[in-house]
């Protein structure tokens, strides 16, 4: 069970995931959520209740932007979040790191499934098919303008371009997943491109293709 | 409904990478499902938003799950790609080790009419709906027959339930009856649009209000919400109601429990 699983990690010392620090027994209630960098400063926190405020607080970014990327390195600071149990815990981190917890609960079993980008770009609809024309070198280079904390994303990359082509070296492949404290903290883990990278694949594919023709004349 | 403990509801929405606003129902059905204490997990999951449909499953702890598509109509994402990302091949697959029941989209569920009437009410309070032209309003592409199909199904069913409204007329925003052409097409001072898709988004704030006539079509759809505030609207000598998005009504998850109670009795008996 997922919560359990929670629990017995918080147990083992584990506080920290993404951007977020668990705090327990915090004020009347059981559990409390906030920016790892304000975690010397509960004090002066504004409080929000309940598992649904998780998506209010993950939604912008502190100058304004949309995170539809949540892995994003861009969560706002100053809030503290209560919650009064285990599941209204598990909730909220489903929210502000969409099944993050099971993903790796399922990587530590040894039972995730990772999708490699060659079958995530394939598998795209409408004008995001353009997307699956990009070249390896093409989108091993994305990588490393894209993903990993350096371009703002705190996930683990754990696909490859397709099973026999990992990825190659750079910070952004190497990355584990966490803000400092492994030991204490559970891993953002990618197993599948998010739709950022897709939609930037897209425009790399669609450049690829077009100095081709130009090349040709 | 009766309640379901040791089973997940799994919704289905398409998401944005561009508007949070289009993912919100989807997050506020669930929300409301979740308080009623009927299923002992309550999920979202994402075409183009996170979760992805792929890592649902991962969230998941029941081994029983109702997938619902927060969808208007059957089409492409209900039929196809809907399957194979969640890898289902009927209305009931063994997979992964759960058991996982597909319903039918929301939109096709026959308490969908109760939801527009409810809407059509809400806005225009003050109307006697004998004076009344309401219009459901969708994309309309030729793309997909099944959505056109679908609203025409639900201006049918308003106008055989009674609620005495002057005309019902179905109407779409790129393709024959234009919305655009509202005023024409009505023959009452009175009109109330609803558009009919699941979620408020640039086609609810800004391409509709264009068709209708009062907003410009230029810059970012600034107005947002506004859009909905500042009925009626006067103009083309007529007085107009503009609704926001028909899936942003609370009552949808009332429509999703109703597609469950539906596979239940069709699938399950
Ligand atoms: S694809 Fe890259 S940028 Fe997107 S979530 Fe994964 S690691 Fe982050």
């Amino acid at each position: 069970m997922i919560a359990e699983r929670l629990q017995q990690a918080l147990d083992r010392g584990i506080n920290r995931i993404g951007e977020l620090i668990i705090l327990r027994d915090v004020a009347d209630s059981a559990f409390a959520l906030c920016h790892i960098d304000d975690k010397d400063r509960l004090d002066e926190l504004e409080i929000h209740r309940g598992a649904g405020a998780a998506r209010d607080l993950s939604t912008w970014a502190e100058d304004g932007h949309y995170r539809f990327t949540k892995g994003e390195l861009s969560l706002k600071k100053g809030w503290m979040l209560l919650l009064t149990d285990l599941n209204e815990l598990r909730q909220a981190l489903d929210l502000f790191y969409p099944a993050a917890l099971g993903v790796w609960i399922a990587q530590e079993d040894g039972t995730l499934e990772v999708q490699h980008l060659r079958d995530k770009l394939g598998r795209q609809t409408g004008m995001y098919k353009f997307a699956k024309g990009i070249s390896d070198a093409g989108a091993q280079r994305l990588v490393r303008e894209v993903c990993g904390p350096g371009n703002c994303c705190v996930k683990k990359i754990l696909w490859q371009l397709d099973a026999d082509t990992p990825l190659e070296d750079s910070e952004a492949s190497r990355f584990d997943g966490t803000l400092g404290e492994p030991a204490r903290s559970i891993p953002l883990l990618c197993r599948e491109a998010c739709n950022h990278f897709v939609a930037e694949c897209r425009k790399a594919s669609k450049a690829e293709f077009e100095a081709a023709g130009a090349a040709k004349g | 409904m009766p309640s379901k403990p040791d089973t997940a509801l799994l919704i289905v929405g398409h998401g944005s990478t561009e508007n949070p606003d289009s993912s919100t129902p989807y997050f506020d059905h669930a929300d409301e499902i979740r308080s009623r204490g009927v299923f002992s997990e309550v999920h979202c999951c994402f075409w183009k938003e996170e979760p992805s449909m792929r890592e649902a499953r991962y969230m998941i702890d029941a081994d029983e799950v109702y997938v619902v598509p927060d969808f208007i109509s059957e089409g492409y994402f209900t039929q196809e790609i809907i399957p194979r990302e969640l890898g289902l091949d009927g209305p009931t697959t063994e997979h992964h080790g759960k058991t996982w029941h597909y319903t039918l989209p929301v939109g096709v569920h026959s308490s969908m009419t109760g939801l527009l009437l409810r809407r059509a009410k809400d806005v225009a309070p003050d109307v006697d709906p004998s004076e009344i032209t309401l219009f459901i309003v969708g994309h309309g592409t030729g793309l997909n027959q099944n959505s056109t199909k679908a609203i025409r199904d639900q201006a049918e069913a308003i106008k055989a339930s009674g609620a005495g409204y002057a005309e019902v007329l179905d109407a779409y925003m790129e393709e024959q009856p234009f919305i655009a052409d509202w005023d024409k097409l009505s023959k009452t001072d009175h009109v109330v649009v609803v558009p009919f898709f699941i979620a408020d988004g640039l086609h609810s704030y800004q391409d509709i209000p264009v068709l209708l006539g009062f907003e410009k079509d230029e810059g970012e759809a600034a107005s947002q919400r506004e859009v909905f505030r500042n009925n009626p609207y006067h103009l083309r000598g007529k007085t107009l109601y503009y609704s926001s998005a028909i899936g942003t009504e609370r009552h949808m998850a009332d429509v999703i429990l109703d597609q469950v109670a539906d596979f239940d009795s069709k699938h399950l008996s």
